[in-house]
C-alpha cells in the first residue's frame, strides 16, 4: 500500500532550544491555514511534518501553497509505504529514472528495522539495477537520488528530491508590526521581508479621496491580498489624509508637503498600532531613493513616534526590490498607473534635507492633534 | 444622477434595447446557417447594413461591422497603410494615435499635423505633410476632447488634389449621429461606434468605399466579405441600426436644442474659474472647459459625490496628469490639469443643464475653499 505524501522540513526552529514547542505549534497552525480547503491530514513526526491523505491530483497545489509558508526549509513529494524491501522497491521504481546514474541514500530513523542503512542502500540499489539495465550507480555525483527514510511504526518514505522552501521564521513568531502600504513597489516587499522573519504584518493605507482615485485603493487591496498568502494578514485598514494634505497645502511651506504628511502618517500608524497591539511601524523606505527618504527625512518622521520604525529595504537598490516584488507577484500590480496620496500636491522642489527645527516651526501652523483625531475617525477596515 | 459624460457612452435608447431584446430572443440563429431562421437573421443584418449606409453615404460605399470604433480604426489603418508615409493629426483619439505610434515603430514614416487652439487640425500644415509618397491620411472628424469639427470633405478633396492615390480616412465616432455627415467621394474610410448614439457597447462599423482593397484583419469563417471574420453580433447590429434611425430622424432639431443647452450651461458656469476650450462652432454635444489651478480629476470625483457625472477627457497618470490632445492645443500650463468635459446626448434635459451647472459651481467653490 503506497500513498503520495508531502514531507516538510523546517528552518531555524531547531535552533530555538526551550522555545521550540512554541515555534512548532505556530508552524503547525500556519501550515494548516495554508492547506485550508484541501482535504488532507497534517502530522508532526520527529523533526518534520507530513501531509497525507490528500487527493493526489492536487499535489501541485499543495506544493505551491507550502512553498509560500515561512519557516519551510525544504519539502519533498514522496511515497509512504510499509517498511519492507518489496514495498520500498515498488516506490523506488516510481521515483528513480529508468536510465542514467543514481544513488540510494537511506536514513534509518527506526532502529528496530532489521537492516542497516548501508544494507538497504545496497539491496534497493541492486534491485533497481536489475529492473533497469540502463541504470548505473554513481555514489559521488549521481544524476538522480532515491532517498529512503525508514520511520517509526513500520513506515518508510521514498522520495527523489529536496525542494527549497521559502525559509525564514513562522509568521507570528516575531511580534506584530504596522506596515504603511502605498500602491508602490517597495512597501509590499517590506511587508514580505518582515513576515519572512516571523512578524505578523498589519497593513495600513492612506488615501486622499477625492484627490486620489477610488481605484487606487482597489489596487492596494489587491497588493495586500497578494502578500497575504505570505503574511497571513487578511485585512487592510485605510485612513483618509485628505484634510491633512489640504491643510498642509494651504498653510505650510510647499517644499515640506511630503515631509509633513509623512509625520502625520507615522502618528496615525502609531496610534492604530498601539490600539491593536502592534510593536513597530514598517515602511518600504530605501535610503536616498526619493527626496523624503533621506536620513534627514527619516529622522523627521521618527521624531514624532515612540515605536521603533523598521525599514527592511533601507539598504536595497531599486533593482533588488523590483526583483523581489516580481518573485512575490506584487510588481505587476504595483506598476498600474494610479496616483497615491504622496504624488498629489507634490511640490516642484521638495526639501531633501529638511531641518527638524524648520519642520516643527511649520507644523505649528496646523492643529496637529485635531487633524489626527479627524483622520482616525475615517478608519475603514477591508477584510478579504 | 445628472449624466453629462455622453461622449464616453450614452444610455441605450428604449427602442434600441427593445430591438436588441427581440434579436436575442428570436434571431439567435447563426446568420451563416442555411435554414430559414439563419437566412432571416442574415436578411435582418443586411437590412441594418443598408439602413446605416443610407444615413450618411450612398451606393459607392459599403459597411463592415466591427466590435467597436477602436477596432474599425485599427482595421482601416493596418489594412491600408502601405508603402510611403502616413499623415495624421495630433488631435486623434487614442484608437488612431496609438496605431500611428505602432506603425512608426514598425518603420512607417508617420507625420503628425499640429492643432489649432480649439483642437481642430492646422489644415495647411497637414497638406504640406502630404506628398507623392503618402499612402494614407487620417483626420478625426470631431475632436473627442474639445468638440472641434474638422472639415473632412474639404480636407479630403485637397489631399486628393495633391496626391490622387492617397487614401483618406476619418474617425467619425463623435460625429456620427451628432452633426450632419455625408461621405463624399474623396473619403475612403469612416469609422463609427454604436454606443455613442444610444445603442450598445460591442458594436462599431467601418464605412468603406467599394473597390477599395482592405487587407483582412480577422481570418476565419469569411464574414463581412472576408475582411472581418467572426459570427456577427446580431443584437448589437440591429440595436445600432435602430438607434441610428431614431437619432438621424431628428438630427437637426436635436442639434439645435443641444447647442442651446450647451450655451445655457456655459453661461451659468462661474467664469472667474472656467475658461472655455470648446469652440462655439464645434459639435453641440461637447463642452470642454478648464478650471484654473484645480485638478480635473479631483473635480470629477467631487462632482460624482454631488450627483453629476462628467469627464476629464483624458487618462491620468502621475507622470503626465493631463491630456496629450489638450496640451497639443496649446492650452496654458495652469489650465492643463483642470480640464473638464461635459457632454450631452439627444436625451439630455434642460433641467439637467440648469441643475448640473449649479452643482458644478457649488463644487468648485467648495474645492477652492478646501485648498485655502
Amino acid at each position: 500500500m503506497k500513498e503520495k505524501v508531502v514531507i516538510i522540513r523546517y528552518a531555524e526552529i531547531h535552533l530555538k532550544g526551550k522555545n521550540r514547542g512554541f515555534f512548532e505549534r505556530l508552524f503547525t497552525v500556519n501550515l494548516e491555514r495554508c492547506l485550508k480547503g484541501l482535504r488532507h491530514e497534517l502530522r508532526r513526526t520527529s523533526g518534520r511534518y507530513l501531509v497525507e491523505k490528500f487527493d493526489p491530483d492536487r499535489v501541485e497545489e499543495i506544493e505551491s501553497r507550502i512553498s509560500n509558508v515561512f519557516g519551510v526549509h525544504s519539502y519533498s513529494v514522496g511515497l509512504k509505504t510499509e517498511a519492507d524491501f518489496d514495498a520500498i522497491l515498488e516506490c523506488a521504481l516510481e521515483v528513480c529514472p529508468e536510465e542514467g546514474t543514481f544513488k540510494v541514500e537511506t536514513h534509518r530513523g527506526d532502529k528496530r528495522f532489521p537492516y542497516t542503512s548501508m544494507e538497504v542502500n545496497a539491496e534497493i540499489g541492486a534491485r533497481l539495477l536489475a529492473a533497469h539495465p540502463k541504470l548505473s550507480v554513481d555514489v559521488h555525483s549521481p544524476a538522480a537520488y532515491v532517498y529512503v527514510d525508514i520511520r517509526e511504526r513500520g513506515a518508510a518514505l521514498v522520495f527523489g528530491e529536496f525542494k527549497k522552501g521559502r525559509g525564514g521564521m513562522p509568521v507570528g513568531a516575531s511580534g506584530k508590526g504596522m506596515l504603511l502600504i502605498s500602491g508602490g513597489i517597495d512597501s509590499p516587499v517590506a511587508g514580505y521581508m518582515m513576515a519572512k522573519r516571523g512578524m505578523q504584518v498589519d497593513c495600513l493605507h492612506f488615501h486622499s479621496y477625492p484627490h486620489t482615485n477610488e481605484l487606487a485603493k482597489e489596487k492596494v487591496v489587491s497588493l495586500a491580498k497578494t502578500i497575504s498568502k505570505f503574511t497571513n494578514a487578511y485585512r487592510l485598514t485605510t485612513i483618509s489624509v485628505t484634510r491633512i494634505q489640504e491643510e498642509i497645502h494651504a498653510k505650510c511651506a510647499p517644499e515640506l508637503n511630503v515631509t509633513l504628511l509623512r509625520r502625520f502618517m507615522f502618528r496615525l500608524a502609531e496610534r492604530l498600532a498601539k490600539k491593536r497591539g502592534g510593536q513597530c511601524l514598517i515602511t518600504g523606505e530605501s535610503l536616498g531613493q526619493v527626496a523624503s527618504q533621506t536620513i534627514e527625512g527619516m529622522t523627521s518622521s521618527n521624531a514624532v513616534v515612540a515605536l521603533p520604525v523598521l525599514r527592511p529595504l533601507v539598504g536595497f537598490d531599486k533593482d533588488e526590490i523590483i526583483e523581489i516584488s516580481r518573485k512575490i507577484g506584487t510588481y505587476e500590480i504595483s506598476v498600474e498607473p494610479y496616483e497615491d496620496c504622496c504624488t498629489v500636491f507634490l511640490p516642484d522642489f521638495p526639501a531633501i534635507k529638511p531641518k527638524l527645527s524648520f519642520i516643527e516651526e511649520e507644523e505649528k501652523k496646523l492643529d496637529v492633534e485635531g487633524l489626527v483625531e479627524d483622520a482616525l475617525a475615517s478608519v475603514e477596515v477591508i477584510s478579504f | 444622477m445628472i449624466y453629462l459624460d455622453n461622449a464616453a457612452t450614452t444610455r441605450p435608447l428604449k427602442k434600441a434595447v427593445a430591438d436588441a431584446t427581440r434579436a436575442i430572443n428570436e434571431l439567435y440563429y447563426n446568420p451563416s446557417a442555411l435554414y430559414a431562421g439563419g437566412i432571416q437573421t442574415h436578411k435582418e443584418i443586411s437590412k441594418a447594413r443598408e439602413e446605416l449606409i443610407s444615413l450618411i453615404a450612398d451606393e459607392r460605399f459599403e459597411l463592415l461591422f466591427a466590435s467597436c470604433g477602436t477596432e474599425a480604426d485599427n482595421q482601416a489603418l493596418f489594412g491600408c497603410v502601405g508603402r510611403g508615409n502616413f499623415v495624421t493629426t495630433e488631435g486623434e483619439h487614442a484608437a488612431v494615435y496609438e496605431c500611428a505610434k505602432e506603425l512608426k515603430r514598425r518603420g512607417t514614416d508617420v507625420r503628425f499635423a499640429s492643432l489649432n487652439r480649439d483642437g481642430s487640425v492646422k489644415v495647411e500644415e497637414l497638406l504640406r505633410l502630404v506628398d507623392e509618397h503618402t499612402s494614407l491620411v487620417s483626420v478625426i472628424h470631431v475632436n473627442n476632447e474639445t468638440g472641434a469639427v474638422n472639415p473632412i470633405a474639404q480636407i479630403a478633396e485637397k489631399v486628393k488634389k495633391k496626391n490622387a492615390r492617397a487614401l483618406f480616412m476619418s474617425d467619425g465616432v463623435q460625429a456620427f449621429g451628432k452633426i450632419p455627415v455625408h461621405l463624399s467621394g474623396n473619403i475612403d474610410l469612416y469609422s463609427v461606434s454604436a454606443h455613442k448614439i444610444g445603442a450598445l457597447k460591442g458594436t462599431g462599423a467601418l464605412y468603406k468605399r467599394k473597390n477599395l482593397n482592405l487587407s483582412p484583419y480577422l481570418f476565419g469563417g469569411g464574414q463581412e466579405g472576408g475582411k472581418r471574420s467572426g459570427t456577427e453580433n446580431v443584437f448589437g447590429i440591429l440595436a445600432f441600426a435602430s438607434a441610428a434611425k431614431q437619432t438621424f430622424s431628428s438630427l437637426k432639431e436635436n442639434g439645435a436644442r443641444i447647442a442651446r443647452y450647451r450655451e445655457m450651461f456655459y453661461e451659468k458656469l462661474d467664469k472667474s474659474v472656467f475658461s472655455r476650450i470648446s469652440p462655439q462652432e464645434g459639435t453641440p454635444y461637447i463642452l470642454t472647459v478648464a478650471a484654473r489651478g484645480l485638478r480635473g480629476e479631483t473635480l470629477v470625483r467631487m462632482l460624482s459625490d454631488n450627483g453629476v457625472y462628467a469627464g476629464t477627457g483624458s487618462a491620468c497618470s502621475s507622470k503626465k496628469p493631463y491630456s496629450r490632445v489638450i496640451e497639443a492645443c496649446g492650452v496654458e500650463k495652469e489650465l492643463l490639469n483642470g480640464v473638464l468635459r461635459f457632454s450631452f446626448s439627444q436625451e439630455t434635459e434642460e433641467r439637467e443643464i440648469q441643475e448640473g451647472a449649479d452643482i458644478v459651481n457649488r463644487v468648485v467653490k467648495e474645492y477652492y475653499g478646501r485648498m485655502g
